[in-house]
């Protein structure tokens, strides 16, 4: 994008009022864009920080200056034994998902790519055809109920462990590796395995971490398997938890709310939506390069 | 048989050997991914027949139930509700697309046109972010915009003279509600593939139209929005194959019973049948209902993307 920029200012060309008029409406629309992305995040996080003796509007809450702000609703969650429980599930379940779904999802990928597999057809066919036909949750729920793996936090990932949408991605990515590198470490006696393992993964960093990026965001947000399969409060991960605060709007169904302390009931919800958001936007700017190259390969080729 | 064809089957069987002994590793490490297949996509396929069941509960076994046939299918196709789950379903999906699509592809033209370097990469890199957030979060920043009483959405309207709206209990608004929270979601993540396509025009095209005196609006007409029509097409087709997706995870977090009548799309209405009621084999049927319709669409979809513009999903 940046080269296009430099070659076409280039060119000696003097705009005209027609591609200045273009100009201001193309930065006018960018303006408003970014505002109504910032607009609903800033107005949860002053929020989040409002004290408990500030009385007003949303509106007016969000001008609020930064000296006014409270972080009592932080405290109260940072400091809730449920909280740091529901928020170490998460982790577990993100950190075993993604290694999960990755151990199962590269081999897989590998295989469909090689060109010459004996079988491949069928296989991929017997791939595709779950991914094609979604037979619904009733019949998976039953699954996990009949596998015992019910109150386990395996239960949230195990069923999405292999995304067949990932894994075509994948599949497109390992199939654009020159095969000429497989051929020459074949003929250097490396087997299958090692070629996986020492050429073709180093070469695939790209499209591992997106991939694992898409499975961690995946297993991190869910809240609907979680609230079917784990039915045990010290099982909850963060979306249970978030969940119930959020929904605890009712008269009497405050219970959930009040064990967090004397913070405003708004904004211990707010603090809860920012503190289950954190890991994603800390990892979202080390992960964005890497996403934007795999997305973009995915689905050129796709 | 003769001599020849036996020769032939020996050299097919033995090269069919070979080729496997060679590939050993590449079956050894399909294996567990293909196993993992069977047990959590073969196995559920299996179970779908309790849609043909009388199916009570886990307790007494899955497959042991009566057979009733098209039962299941024949009450959720003439209930009462039928019609009105698909108007929900379709209503969300096509709302989504007629308003999502156009944002995304406006919004990759005026990145790929904006000369502001700095804004340029504030507002690429904000407009991803709400991809990765989950629909709980959403509905948290939701309700802090949409308050009835206080929020800003309200403050707006009261300045302009309207009545204050609760946008999640009112069943006019909400409609609105879930298509545009999910333009703002999701608006950024879809143009990164017009974005792409963007990337690939070929320079020398714009050069050329500058010098010949075409104006800014008119490369944007003749030049960038061609270059991405064919990617419109495709994203397009392919969205008509899922379009019996609504968007389970969003209408079920924002949705509540105030709601029904216009947020119940198939699938929270299986949930609700299934999972709360225990009526399992109903809901398998209309689970396996969506999943034949939404196959045939599928192929259908890939079909003309294969036809119209070369590119298909599978």
């Amino acid at each position: 994008m940046k080269k296009k920029n430099k070659q076409v200012t280039s060119v000696a060309v003097k705009p005209t009022a027609a591609d200045r008029g273009f100009n201001i409406v193309v930065d006018i629309f960018m303006v408003f864009i970014l505002i109504v992305i910032v607009l609903p995040l800033w107005s949860t996080l002053t929020l989040s920080f409002r004290p408990v003796t500030f009385i007003g509007t949303y509106t007016e809450g969000m001008f609020l200056p930064p000296w006014e702000w409270s972080i009592a609703a932080y405290e109260s969650l940072l400091g809730n034994n449920g909280f740091l429980i529901a928020f170490w599930n998460s982790i577990k379940i993100l950190v075993e998902g993604v290694i999960c779904a990755l151990i199962l999802t590269i081999p897989l990928a590998y295989g469909l790519s090689v060109k010459d597999l004996r079988g491949k057809k069928l296989i991929t066919v017997f791939v595709l055809i779950p991914y094609i036909f979604n037979v619904g949750i009733i019949p998976v729920y039953l699954l996990i109920a009949k596998l015992g793996l019910t109150n386990h936090l395996q239960s949230v990932f195990l069923p999405v462990a292999i995304s067949t949408y990932n894994c075509i991605i994948m599949r497109s990515f390992f199939e654009g590796i020159p095969n000429e590198l497989r051929e020459s470490a074949s003929i250097d006696g490396c087997n299958e395995l090692q070629i996986l393992l020492k050429i073709i993964l180093p070469l695939s960093k790209a499209i591992i971490m997106t991939i694992g990026l898409y499975y961690g965001v995946a297993f991190w947000n869910d809240y609907f398997r979680p609230m079917l399969y784990l039915t045990r409060d010290y099982l909850r991960p963060l979306p249970i938890l978030l969940r119930n605060i959020l929904l605890a709007a009712g008269m009497n169904e405050f219970v959930e709310a009040r064990a967090f302390g004397n913070a405003p009931v708004e904004a211990i919800k707010a603090a809860s939506v920012f503190l289950s958001a954190i890991p994603m936007v800390i990892a979202y700017p080390f992960i964005q390069k890497y996403f934007t190259k795999g997305t973009l390969l995915g689905s050129v080729k796709g | 048989m003769g001599e020849k064809g036996s020769l032939q089957n020996k050299t097919y069987w033995s090269t069919l050997r070979k080729d496997i002994a060679r590939q050993k590793w590449i079956y050894i490490l399909i294996a567990v991914p293909l196993i993992y297949y069977f047990v959590f996509k073969y196995v559920p396929l299996w179970y779908s027949q309790i849609a043909f069941r009388d199916f009570k509960s886990v307790r007494y076994g899955i497959l042991t139930s009566d057979w009733v046939g098209m039962e299941n299918f024949r009450e959720f196709v003439t209930s009462h509700y039928f019609w009105s789950l698909i108007r929900n379903t379709l209503m969300y999906s096509i709302g989504k697309i007629l308003v999502s699509l156009p944002l995304s592809v406006i919004l990759a033209i005026a990145i790929y046109e904006c000369r502001h370097n700095k804004l340029r990469k504030v507002v690429q890199t904000l407009a991803y972010l709400p991809h990765f957030l989950s629909w709980v979060i959403m509905y948290g920043i939701l309700l802090s915009l949409f308050a009835p009483g206080d929020g800003i959405i309200n403050d707006l309207i009261k300045f302009f003279g309207g009545q204050p709206i609760d946008f999640l209990t009112n069943a006019k608004a909400f409609p609105w509600l879930v298509i545009f929270s999910d333009a703002w979601k999701e608006m950024g993540w879809s143009a990164i593939i017009f974005i792409a396509a963007l990337m690939g025009i070929d320079v020398s095209l714009f050069e050329a139209a500058m010098v010949e005196g075409a104006n800014s609006w008119q490369r944007v007409k003749y030049i960038t929005f061609p270059a991405i029509k064919p990617v419109i097409v495709t994203v397009l087709l392919l969205k008509i194959g899922t379009i019996f997706e609504a968007g389970f995870n969003q209408i079920f977090m924002l949705y509540s019973p105030a709601v029904y009548s216009v947020a119940d799309i198939i699938d929270t209405w299986v949930y609700r049948q299934g999972l709360l009621e225990g009526r399992f084999g109903l809901a398998t049927a209309a689970g396996l209902f969506k999943g034949i319709i939404g196959m045939l669409l599928l192929f259908a979809s890939n079909y003309f993307s294969k036809k119209f513009s070369d590119s298909s999903l599978f």
